[in-house]
C-alpha cells in the first residue's frame, strides 16, 4: 500500500506539507491562531520600544477622546491610552508564562515519578494533587495573595500552585501508561539510573503533550490573572494591564463603552490565538485537547 | 427492514439474484479502493482486482498485513472504511452489481444476503449487551420472529455453533466469554438470516491453536451444512489451504496469483509467492522424526546436567492477592507450579504454551523484572534472586531478553546509535565512539548499513525494528538470550528472516536462547529441546524430535494435532501424484 498520487501541488504547499512542524499552518484557524499570538510576543518583547509616549506621563487632566495626537485618547487621569494599551499584556504574560512553565517543571517530575514508581509514592502525591484541587481556587490564591503581598513574585507562585496539580495528573496518567512499554523494562534492564528513565526514557514520548499543556494553560492562566486584577488582587498601579484596564473603565461603562472594549479586545484575542493555535497543533500531534 | 415484504415484491435483492443466470455467483471486476491521505494524495489499497468464485465455493485471501486484503474483504459487502472510496471496477453477485445498490437493498444485501465475521470479536459485540439479547435482535429483524419462537432460534443457533448451555450462556455479557467461545458467537450472529455469503476476516488470529481449530472445524461444518459461499481472509498459509478450494495471493493491492489452493500452493509461478510459502514454518512429525534421527546421541534434555548455563529448580509463582483493609485471601491458582529445566550453553530451549500458562512470567522472573517466587534460578552455578536492578551488573548483562513487540521495546524517540550504545556504554564502560564503532560491527551483522544508526524505530519496517531489537540484546554481549513471542508480530516472511538470522547468531557466538512461543511450528524449528507448558506446569520436557514424535502428555497431543501442518501434506500429496 505505497502507491502514492500526487496530483501537482504547488511548491508552497509542498514545503508545509513535508514539515512535520509547519504542515498544521496549512489550516486557515491554526494559521489565524499563531498570528495573533505572533502579534501577541512581538508587543511583549517589543511594546516599550513602540509606544508613542511613556506610559506614565499624564498629558491631560483626565478622560478626553481621541484626538490626532493621543489616537486613542486619554484615559482617567489623564495617560496615553494606546501606550498603556499596548504594554498592558506585558505583565500578565510574562507572569503567566513563568509561573505555568514552573507548574510544568514540577508537575513533570511530579507526576513522572508518581507513574512510574506507583504504590506509596503514587499515593502520597495523587493525595496532595487531590488536596490542592479541593480547595476553591479563587479561596486558594485569596489566602495565598493575602499571605505572600501583591508582588508580581507572590503572582507567579499562586499561578504555580493553581496549576500544579493539573499538570501532575496529565503527566502522571501518561507516565502510568509509557511505563508499561517495554523500553522501559529494557532500561531497567541494562541498569539505568531511575533520573535517566525518568527524563531520557519517558519524558521526550510526552514532549508534545506537555508543549500543548504549556499553551492552554498559560492562555487560561493570563485570563485567571486578569481576572485576579479586576478583583484587585492581581496586578495594581500604575503598572498598565488589561485587567486593571478593564475594572477602571467599570465606571465610566455607560459613556465611554470604548475604554471598557479594548482591552478585553486585547485580551480575548490574546487567548482566542493561542486557543487556535494550540488546538492546530494538537490535532496534527494527534493529542486530544478535550482532556486537558 | 421489514422481511415478511420480500416474498411479495419482486424487486428484492434475493429474486434478482434467484433469477440470474450468470455461470460465476461472484464476480469482481477491475475492483479499485483508494484512500484519501491529503489534498493531492491518495494510496491505493485495493488496485484493478479481478476473480470470479461460483456459488458455494470457497476462496481464500491471502497476503501480508497492508496488502489490503481486508479493504477487499469489505468492499463484497459494498463497504468501505471512512476516508476510502471505490475508485473503479464493479462486485457482481449474481448479475446484479452490488455498488450500485441504494441505501435500502444495501442494507438487505449485507444482513441477509451476505455476512461478515470481523476479527476482533470483543469489539464487534456490544459491551453492555447481554449477548443472547445481541442475537435475538438481528434474529427479529431478519427473519421477522418475535418473542419466545425468536429466543429459541436464538438457542437453536448458539447450539449449532456448539457453544456449551446456550441458555446458560445468553444471559452473559460479551467479556464473561472466552475468546473461543466469543468467535462463536459472532460466527452465529453471521448464520441469523441464513446467508449465501459469508466473509470472514482473520477469524482465528487472536486465539490460541487449539481453539483456532474447533473454530475452523465449526466452519468447515456450517459451509459442508448450508453450502453457503466462503470467502476466507488471512495471513496465515496453513488456515487458507485447509479451509479453502481457491486462493488469492495478495501484494500491495493487487492479485499476485490465483487459482486452485493446492496449485498455487504446491507450485507458485511468483517470486513474492514461492517466497511467503517457503516461510511458513512446517511441523509434521515425520519430517521430525528424520531430523531427530540425523543426531541420535544428542542428548540435551534433563535438568540434572551439571554443566547448565541456566538452571531452574522447583520454580513456583503466584500473583499475590489484592489485599483488602481485614482480610487476605489465599489460594491463588499458580501461574508457575514447580517448574525444573536447563539449558546449556550454545543450547536453544523452546518453550510452548498457549496465552496464561505462564510462560512469559518465567521469563520475567528469569531475567529479573518480577520477584517473589519459590524455588531457585542459577546462571552458571551461582544463584541469582530479586529484581534486576539488585543484581549484579555483570548478571544482568549475561541474560538478555527480546521482547514480543520491537514498536513497544525501541523507545520511538531515540535513534538506532542511542539503542545500541546505551548497553555497551553501561556494561562495557566504553566511550560513544568505541560503541558506536561496536554498533556498526553489530548492524553488519545483522546485515544493516551503518545508515540506520541515525534513523528512529518509526523510519524502520517491522523486521527492521525486530533486527535492531535483536542488536540491542547482543550489544551486551549475553550468554543467554530470551526471546518472548519475538516473532508473533511479524509476518511470515519476515519471521522466517529473523529466525534465520536467529539461527546463524547462535552458531557464531555459541549463544544459548530460550525461545518462547504459542507456534509450535516456530519454536520446533529453532529449538533442540522442547518445553510444552500449561495452567503454569510443564506437561513435556525433552528433546524437540521426541516430544513432536513422541508425546508423553494429552495437551501436547492435542497441541500437535492442531498445528499439524496441512500445507506440507496437500503440497506432498501433490508431489506424489507428479
Amino acid at each position: 500500500m505505497v502507491n502514492m498520487i500526487e496530483s501537482g501541488p504547488t511548491r508552497a504547499m509542498e514545503t508545509l506539507q513535508e514539515n512535520r512542524i509547519l504542515r498544521p499552518l496549512r489550516e486557515p484557524s491554526t494559521a489565524f491562531g499563531v498570528s495573533l499570538c505572533l502579534m501577541h510576543l512581538f508587543l511583549a518583547l517589543f511594546a516599550y520600544s513602540i509606544v508613542p509616549y511613556s506610559i506614565s506621563q499624564l498629558f491631560t487632566d483626565g478622560l478626553t477622546l481621541p484626538t490626532a495626537v493621543h489616537w486613542l485618547g486619554t484615559d482617567q487621569i489623564g495617560r496615553d491610552y494606546l501606550s498603556r494599551l499596548l504594554v498592558g499584556g506585558q505583565v500578565a504574560l510574562s507572569v503567566s508564562l513563568v509561573g505555568v512553565m514552573a507548574a510544568m517543571i514540577v508537575g513533570t517530575i511530579l507526576g513522572l515519578m508518581a507513574g512510574y514508581f506507583g504504590g506509596k509514592v503514587d499515593s502520597v502525591v495523587m493525595r496532595i494533587t487531590d488536596t490542592l484541587m479541593s480547595i476553591p481556587e479563587l479561596i486558594l490564591i485569596a489566602v495565598l495573595v493575602l499571605t505572600f503581598g501583591k508582588s508580581i513574585g507572590a503572582l507567579m507562585f499562586v499561578i504555580t500552585m493553581v496549576y500544579l496539580p493539573g499538570v501532575i495528573r496529565v503527566v502522571r496518567s501518561k507516565a502510568v501508561s509509557i511505563t508499561m512499554l517495554d523500553y522501559v523494562r529494557a532500561a531497567e534492564l541494562r541498569h539505568e539510573s531511575t533520573w535517566f528513565i525518568l527524563i531520557r526514557e519517558m519524558m521526550p514520548n510526552m514532549l508534545g503533550l506537555l508543549a500543548v499543556e504549556l499553551a492552554i494553560r498559560t492562555s487560561s492562566a493570563i485570563l485567571k490573572i486578569s481576572a485576579l486584577s479586576f478583583l484587585g488582587l492581581g496586578i495594581s498601579q500604575p503598572t498598565p494591564d488589561w485587567g486593571l484596564m478593564v475594572q477602571e473603565a467599570m465606571s465610566v461603562v455607560f459613556t465611554d463603552p470604548w475604554f471598557l472594549f479594548l482591552p478585553s479586545i486585547m485580551l480575548s484575542s490574546l487567548i482566542i490565538g493561542i486557543n487556535f493555535a494550540v488546538d492546530g497543533f494538537a490535532r496534527s500531534f494527534g493529542i486530544s485537547t478535550d482532556d486537558l | 427492514m421489514a422481511l415478511p415484504a420480500l416474498s411479495e415484491s419482486p424487486q428484492t435483492i434475493y429474486d434478482m439474484i434467484e433469477q440470474s443466470t450468470t455461470l460465476h455467483y461472484i464476480k469482481v471486476d477491475g475492483l479499485s479502493v483508494r484512500y484519501k491521505t491529503g489534498p493531492h494524495t491518495e494510496l491505493i489499497a485495493v488496485d484493478g482486482v479481478s476473480f470470479n468464485l461460483e456459488r458455494g465455493g470457497t476462496l481464500g485471501i491471502v497476503g501480508e498485513s497492508g496488502c489490503g486484503k481486508s479493504t477487499l474483504a469489505r468492499a463484497l459487502l459494498g463497504y468501505t472504511r471512512p476516508g476510502s472510496y471505490f475508485y473503479s471496477g464493479s462486485v457482481h453477485i449474481g448479475d446484479r452489481d452490488i455498488l450500485g445498490l441504494d441505501d435500502v437493498l444495501m442494507r438487505e444485501y449485507r444482513g441477509g444476503l451476505a455476512s461478515m465475521v470481523p476479527q476482533n470479536s470483543l469489539g464487534s459485540l456490544t459491551p453492555h449487551q447481554t449477548v443472547g439479547r445481541l442475537i435475538f435482535e438481528l434474529v427479529c429483524l431478519h427473519s421477522g420472529l418475535h418473542g419466545k419462537a425468536a429466543k429459541f432460534r436464538v438457542l437453536e443457533l448458539m447450539d449449532s455453533t456448539h457453544l456449551p448451555d446456550p441458555a446458560e450462556l445468553y444471559d452473559r455479557y460479551p467479556h464473561e466469554l472466552s475468546g473461543g467461545q466469543r468467535q462463536r458467537l459472532v460466527i452465529a450472529a453471521a448464520l441469523v438470516a441464513k446467508p449465501e455469503l459469508i466473509v470472514l476476516d482473520e477469524p482465528t488470529t487472536a486465539l490460541d491453536k487449539t481453539i483456532e481449530t474447533k473454530v475452523l472445524d465449526l466452519v468447515r461444518e456450517m459451509q459442508r451444512d448450508t453450502g453457503t459461499t466462503l470467502i476466507y481472509v488471512s495471513h496465515d498459509i496453513n488456515v487458507i489451504a485447509a479451509m479453502c478450494e481457491r486462493v488469492l495471493v495478495m501484494y500491495d493491492g493487487r492479485i499476485l496469483e490465483q487459482g486452485k489452493t493446492l496449485d498455487v500452493f504446491a507450485d507458485p509461478s511468483t517470486p513474492y509467492a514461492r517466497e511467503l510459502v517457503a516461510s511458513v514454518p512446517c511441523l509434521s512429525r515425520s519430517h521430525s522424526v528424520q531430523q531427530g534421527s540425523k543426531e541420535p546421541g544428542k542428548n540435551v534434555a534433563g535438568s540434572d546436567t551439571t554443566q547448565s548455563l541456566l538452571k531452574i529448580t522447583d520454580l513456583s509463582f503466584e500473583y499475590s492477592s489484592l489485599k483488602g483493609l481485614f482480610t487476605k485471601v489465599t489460594g491463588n491458582p499458580k501461574v508457575l507450579d514447580r517448574v525444573s529445566f536447563g539449558i546449556a550453553p550454545g543450547q536453544v530451549l523452546g518453550l510452548v504454551g498457549e496465552s496464561g500458562s505462564g510462560k512469559s512470567t518465567l521469563a520475567n522472573l528469569i531475567v529479573g523484572l518480577a520477584t517473589g517466587y519459590t524455588g531457585t534460578i542459577e546462571l552458571s552455578g551461582e544463584k541469582i534472586s530479586g529484581l534486576a536492578k539488585h543484581r549484579d551488573h555483570t548478571l544482568t548483562r549475561r541474560i538478555q531478553i527480546i521482547f514480543q513487540d520491537p514498536l513497544s521495546s525501541l523507545n520511538p524517540q531515540h535513534t538506532v546509535e542511542t539503542l545500541l550504545c546505551r548497553p555497551m556504554q553501561i556494561f562495557f564502560g566504553y566511550t560513544r565512539n568505541q560503541a558506536r564503532d561496536e554498533a556498526v560491527k553489530l548492524l553488519e551483522e545483522l546485515e544493516l548499513s551503518s545508515d540506520f544508526l541515525s534513523r528512529r524505530p518509526r523510519q524502520l519496517s517491522g523486521g527492521q525494528q525486530q533486527r535492531i531489537a535483536i542488536a540491542r540484546a547482543f550489544a551486551a554481549k549475553p550468554d543467554i538470550v530470551l526471546c518472548d513471542e519475538i516473532t508473533s508480530a511479524l509476518d511470515v516472511t519476515i519471521q522466517a528472516q529473523v529466525l534465520e538470522i536467529l539461527g546463524r547468531l547462535k552458531r557464531e557466538y555459541e549463544m544459548a536462547y530460550l525461545f518462547i512461543s504459542h507456534d509450535l511450528a516456530v519454536v520446533s524449528s529453532i529449538s533442540d529441546t522442547l518445553m510444552v507448558l500449561e495452567q503454569g506446569q510443564i506437561r513435556d520436557y525433552g528433546p524437540c524430535a521426541d516430544v513432536i514424535t513422541k508425546p508423553t502428555s494429552p495437551y501436547t497431543e492435542r497441541l500437535l494435532d492442531a498445528f499439524e501442518s496441512q500445507i506440507t501434506d496437500s503440497v506432498k500429496k501433490k508431489e506424489k501424484r507428479a
